[in-house]
């Protein structure tokens, strides 16, 4: 729901960046967002066409690594990624979110030229 | 040519954010964010904690994406409000935030921001709060730590509102439990402020505010 901020934010990094290394196209951007992120591939990219409109980002290519949010059983101990229960799908313990999985939000690297 | 990064995004907000705590420590208030829904009882809540809080100087901050409904009535409760306008944009952020804390203008004080009403945007924004407070309505149902997971996890308390509700819609105290610990150790108060009806629970929520203020003041 706040995917125009994220986007505006991914421009600014770029511009940024392709100043800093004299590039004059970015062609594409690679993100890793974690599932409890909650922004939308679809809308991100939306507003990324339309935003970057003249810009050294236009036309460019967005992708999305998704990463998982992971639960631990307090029970048996095992890892299983995020359900809609939180109940450990081997033994029905209660589990403990694994702190900072699911949560990664950030550009991994970005093509150009 | 491939370029590594490796960038946090919306970094931006977050170096705002560590601007915002330094104005906050250096005037001697202890910033609280309040999240929750829309009508899960935010305003409520902080008419009736300031209330607790005798010697204490009270602020609060209002975010809404129109209106200035709930900075009127904090006003005409005696409390020194400020209203923040999104214009429609889901959450408050730390560049508003500012300019909110700049025209209240208090020193030695609790100042409560009234988030926008929503569950998910405003988890994702530092606002440089030193307290996250969520409050969650019982009608809301028991299953939202379930589905709300982020916001969930962000906060440092979780008033319960309108649990004088529980039996009539069937609210499961346990299932919202194992929800919230699987995502955080955050306290939870039973508050109940229903016009012209017992009160219940704000007393609670302002003392631990209290304590919060008075470490944040040794600190």
């Amino acid at each position: 729901m706040h995917e125009l901020p994220v986007v505006l934010d991914i421009l600014r990094v770029m511009n940024e960046e392709a100043e800093k290394r004299g590039f004059r196209k970015i062609t594409r951007i690679n993100l890793v967002i974690g599932e409890l992120s909650s922004i939308v591939d679809e809308c991100v990219q939306m507003y990324f066409d339309v935003a970057a409109k003249g810009s050294i980002c236009s036309g460019a290519k967005l992708t999305f690594e998704h990463r998982p949010a992971i639960l631990r059983c307090q029970k048996c101990g095992r890892e299983f990624p995020h359900n809609r229960s939180f109940s450990c799908p081997v033994c029905g313990g209660d589990s403990v979110l694994v702190k900072g999985t699911g949560r990664e939000f950030y550009i991994r690297s970005f093509e150009g030229h | 040519m491939e370029v590594i990064l490796m960038r946090k995004l919306l970094g931006a907000n977050d170096q705002l954010a560590k601007k915002n705590r330094e104005y906050f420590n250096k005037r001697n208030i202890l910033a609280v964010n309040l999240m929750g829904s829309p009508g899960s009882g935010k305003s409520t809540l902080i008419s009736a904690v300031a209330k607790k809080l005798p010697g204490i100087r009270i602020g609060v901050i209002e975010g809404d994406i129109s209106s200035s409904i709930d900075a009127e009535r904090m006003e005409r409760e005696g409390l020194p409000s400020t209203q923040i306008n999104t214009g429609g944009e889901c959450h408050l952020d730390a560049q508003v935030i500012r300019q909110g804390a700049e025209k209240l203008n208090l020193e030695n004080a609790i100042v409560f921001i009234e988030n926008v009403g929503n569950l998910i945007c405003p988890a994702e924004f530092d606002l440089g709060e030193s307290v996250r407070l969520l409050a969650a309505s019982v009608p809301e149902g028991d299953d939202k730590p379930f589905k709300y997971v982020p916001m969930f996890s962000y906060i440092d308390a979780v008033a319960l509102t309108k649990c004088d509700l529980a039996d009539a819609v069937g609210f499961d105290k346990r299932h919202f439990l194992k929800g919230l610990r699987a995502v955080s150790k955050a306290p939870v108060f039973e508050v109940s402020l229903k016009q012209g009806a017992a009160e219940h629970g704000a007393d609670a929520v302002a003392d631990w505010l209290k304590e919060k203020y008075e470490a944040f003041q040794e600190s």
